[in-house]
C-alpha cells in the first residue's frame, strides 16, 4: 500500500529524515511515534505531497507519489494536527467545498457527505456553522472531510492533540471503525496508550531514524523478549529459588519477598512442570505470568540514549535478535515488502551501526538502528 | 463550465459577513461625497465662468471613475494579500494543497474572488455613476469602457496582492509589500524619465542628438507603459477630448529631431492604450504564474535540489 524507500529530508546540513524505509500493507492502522523533532511530521508531509524529499521514493499502491501527484492526491486523505476553519461556513457547505475540490458532482458529494457525517456522528450538525463546533467535533469533521473522495490512505498527524478524554475516545472509535472498513491509516501521536489500543503496527522514529517498525506484538517481543516470567508467591521463597536454579537456561533477574522475576528458555510445559514442583514442595504460589511490555516502556527503551548515534536502541542484545550487525542492514529495500504478504518492513540505519532483527512469524519485522 | 470551488466558497463566506455591507456602504458614501464636492466646485466655478455649466458637468465622469479606481486599487490588494497568507494563518492551506486543486487553480480562485468583489462594488456604485451620465451627458460606451478598465485594474491589483501573499507568511507583511509594489509601478517607472529629462536639457546631449539626426533617448518613455497613472490619464484624455496625452512625447522633439525606436510606434493613434493594456495583462498573468509556483510545495527548482545526493 504505502512504500517508502530510502527517504531523506535535509534542511541544509540538518537531516530531518535519514534513509527511511517503511512498507505498510493495505488495511493496517499504523502508529507513527517518536519524540518531538523525530521527523514524523516531516515524513507525513512528504507522503502527502506537501514537501519534497531530498532523496528517496514514496509509492502508494504502486504509484510514484513524486511524479504522479494528481493521481496520488486522490488516494490520500490528510488530517493535520491543527484544524483551521472558515468563518460563516456550515458543516454541509464545508463538505461540499472539499468535495468540489476533488471535482465531484454535487449529488455525489451530498450522498457521500451524508454517510460520512453519520459515520463521524455529526449528522445532526449539518446546518451548524463549523466555527461553533467543539474541537472534538471539528476533528471528527476533518476526518470526514479527508474521506470525502474515498481515499485509500488516511494520514492523521496528531489528531488527538488538544482533545478532551471523551473526544479522544470518540476519535479512537472512529479510527477503529475505519480500520474495520479496510482503510489504511497512518496516525502519528504522542499518546502511546491510545496507539497501542488501536494500532496493529507501529513505527518508532528518533532523530530522523526509524528505530523500530512492525506489528506491535512483534516489536514488543523483540524488545522485551518472550521469555520473562514473573512468579508471585506467599511462602517458600528459598525453596522456589532453589527449584528455579535447578533448571538449565533459567536466569533469576530479581528475587523479591513475594516476587521472582526470571528470564528463561523453557517451553510452556516445562514452566508448568516447574510451577508444579514448587507447589509440591509447599511453595505457596499465588500466581505466575509472562512479563508484558507496554508501548510507553517500549518507546522509552527504544529511544533511550541517543539512538541515532549510540546504535544500541531497540536491540540491547535481547533474545529474539537475529543476524549480526550489518548483515541485514538493507532490510526493507523492496523484495519482500509490498508483495501482497502482510509484512511491514522498516529500516533506517544510523551512522556507524547496523543491527537487524527479524520476527519468526509471517509478520516479519525488520529494523536496524 | 465548472465554477472554481474557491470562488464559490469565498463569495458565500464573504457575503454572509457584515464586513461586505459596511464596505459597500463606505464605498457609496465616499463616492457620494466626491460627487457632491465635485458638483459644488463646478457650480462655484460657473459663477465666474462664461461657459455653460452642463459642459463642465462632463468632468463628473472621470472624477467618479478615478475615485473608484483609486478605491479598488487600495482594497483589492488588501483582499488578495491576505488570501494565501490568510489560509496559512488559518492553517487550512496544507489541506487545500492536498486536494485535487492545482496551485494555479487555487491562485486563480483567489484572484477571481477579489475581482467578483470589485465588480460588486462597481455594480453598487451604478446609481451614483448614473448621475454623472444623466447630468454629464455621457454615452453607454463610456460605461462599458469604465467596466473594462475596472476589470483590468482589479486583475492587476489582485495579481500584485496574491504574489505578495504567496511570498509573505503574514497577511500584514503581504499588504505592506503590495503597496511597495504599487510604489514601484507608480514611481519607479517615472523616475528614469525625470532623470532623462534633466540629462536631455544638458548641452552635451543636445549636440549628440543634432549630430545623429535621430533621438533614441525618448524610448525611456516606454517605461510609462507600465505606469497605471499614465494609463488612466491617457484613457480619460482620449475619452474626454479625443486627443492623446502621450502623442505629445513624439511632438516634443519633433521640431528638432525625430524620435527613433519603438517609441514612435506606441505613440501613434491608439497604440499606447493597446500596448499598455497588453503589458498590464501580461504582468498580471506573470504574477499569477509566479504565485502558483511559490505556493507549489514541490515546485520545479525543488526537484533539481532533490536530484542532489544527500550528505
Amino acid at each position: 500500500m504505502l512504500q517508502i524507500d530510502h527517504l531523506y529530508k535535509n534542511y541544509g546540513k540538518f537531516q530531518a529524515v535519514r534513509d527511511l524505509t517503511l512498507h505498510i500493507p493495505q488495511g493496517d492502522l499504523f502508529g507513527f511515534v517518536g519524540p518531538n523533532g523525530a521527523g514524523k511530521t516531516t515524513t507525513i508531509r512528504m507522503v502527502c505531497g506537501l514537501m519534497l524529499p531530498s532523496a528517496g521514493n514514496i509509492r502508494i499502491n504502486g504509484v510514484d507519489a513524486l511524479t504522479h501527484r494528481k493521481d496520488i492526491k486522490k488516494q490520500i486523505g490528510y488530517v493535520p494536527d491543527f484544524f483551521g476553519v472558515y468563518d460563516n461556513l456550515k458543516v454541509k457547505e464545508y463538505m461540499d467545498f472539499y468535495g468540489s475540490m476533488y471535482r465531484m458532482h454535487s449529488r455525489e458529494i451530498e450522498k457521500i457527505s451524508d454517510d460520512l457525517l453519520e459515520l463521524v456522528n455529526l449528522s445532526d450538525k449539518k446546518e451548524v456553522f463549523v466555527d461553533t463546533l467543539s474541537r472534538g467535533m471539528k476533528q471528527r469533521l476533518c476526518v470526514a472531510r479527508a474521506l470525502i473522495h474515498n481515499p485509500a490512505l488516511l494520514v492523521l498527524d496528531e489528531p488527538n492533540s488538544g482533545l478532551d478524554p471523551r473526544a479522544r475516545v470518540e476519535m479512537k472509535e472512529l479510527l477503529l471503525n475505519l480500520r474495520s472498513m479496510g482503510k489504511t491509516i497512518v496516525i502519528s501521536s504522542h499518546i502511546l496508550s491510545e496507539l497501542s489500543e488501536m494500532c496493529n503496527s507501529i513505527g518508532i522514529m528518533d532523530h530522523g531514524n526509524l528505530v523500530a517498525a512492525g506489528r506491535i506484538e512483534d516489536v514488543m517481543e523483540h524488545v522485551f523478549g518472550n521469555n520473562q516470567l514473573i512468579i508471585t508467591l506467599e511462602e517458600g521463597r528459598e525453596m522456589a529459588l532453589r527449584i528455579v536454579s535447578e533448571y538449565a537456561g533459567v536466569k533469576i533477574n530479581t528475587a523479591g519477598e513475594h516476587e521472582i522475576r526470571l528470564t528463561h528458555r523453557l517451553t510452556k510445559q516445562e514452566i508448568a512442570k516447574m510451577i508444579g514442583v514448587m507447589i509440591e514442595h509447599d511453595v505457596v504460589v499465588t500466581g505466575f505470568h509472562k512479563q508484558e511490555g507496554d508501548l510507553e516502556t517500549l518507546f522509552m527503551r527504544v529511544t533511550e540514549g541517543d539512538a541515532g548515534t549510540e546504535g544500541d536502541a531497540g536491540t540491547e542484545g535481547d533474545a529474539g535478535t537475529e543476524g549480526d550487525a550489518g548483515t541485514e542492514g538493507d532490510a526493507g529495500t523492496g523484495g519482500d515488502a509490498g508483495t501482497g504478504s502482510n509484512n511491514i518492513v522498516g529500516s533506517s540505519p544510523a551512522a556507524g551501526n547496523n543491527a537487524a532483527w527479524k520476527g519468526e512469524e509471517e509478520n516479519a519485522v525488520k529494523s536496524h538502528s | 463550465m465548472r465554477l472554481n470551488p474557491i470562488v464559490k466558497k469565498d463569495v458565500k463566506v464573504q457575503s454572509r459577513s457584515m464586513k461586505i455591507c459596511f464596505g459597500v456602504f463606505a464605498y457609496e458614501l465616499i463616492l457620494a461625497l466626491v460627487f457632491f464636492f465635485a458638483m459644488f466646485l463646478i457650480q462655484e466655478n460657473s459663477v465666474y465662468s462664461i461657459s455653460n455649466i452642463y459642459s463642465e458637468l462632463v468632468v463628473l465622469y472621470p472624477v467618479l471613475a478615478i475615485t473608484q479606481f483609486a478605491i479598488l486599487g487600495v482594497i483589492v490588494p488588501v483582499r488578495t494579500a491576505s488570501a494565501i497568507s490568510g489560509e496559512r494563518e488559518r492553517q487550512t492551506f496544507d489541506i487545500m494543497m492536498t486536494t485535487g486543486m492545482t496551485p494555479f487553480s487555487v491562485i486563480t480562485g483567489k484572484v477571481m474572488t477579489a475581482i467578483v468583489q470589485s465588480m460588486l462594488f462597481i455594480a453598487a456604485s451604478l446609481p451614483i455613476m448614473a448621475l454623472s451620465f444623466v447630468v454629464g451627458g455621457m454615452s453607454w460606451s463610456y460605461l462599458f469602457w469604465f467596466f473594462a478598465i475596472a476589470l483590468l485594474i482589479s486583475l492587476f491589483s489582485a495579481s500584485i496582492g496574491i504574489l505578495c501573499s504567496s511570498i509573505c507568511k503574514k497577511s500584514v507583511s503581504a499588504v505592506i509589500m503590495s503597496y511597495g509594489f504599487y510604489l514601484i509601478f507608480f514611481v519607479a517607472t517615472v523616475l528614469p524619465v525625470v532623470l532623462y529629462e534633466i540629462y536631455s536639457v544638458s548641452g552635451q546631449y543636445a549636440r549628440s542628438v543634432v549630430q545623429s539626426g535621430q533621438s533614441y533617448g525618448e524610448n525611456i518613455y516606454l517605461l510609462l507603459l507600465l505606469n497605471p497613472a499614465v494609463y488612466l490619464a491617457e484613457f480619460f484624455t482620449k475619452i474626454m477630448t479625443g486627443e492623446s496625452l502621450v502623442n505629445e512625447i513624439s511632438d516634443m522633439t519633433a521640431t528638432t529631431v525625430k524620435p527613433g525606436g519603438p517609441i514612435r510606434f506606441v505613440t501613434e493613434g491608439h497604440h499606447w492604450m493597446i500596448v499598455s493594456t497588453i503589458l498590464f495583462l501580461a504582468v498580471s498573468f506573470l504574477f499569477l504564474w509566479l504565485s502558483a509556483r511559490r505556493i507549489d510545495p514541490v515546485r520545479k527548482h525543488a526537484n533539481k535540489q532533490r536530484r542532489r545526493k544527500p550528505a
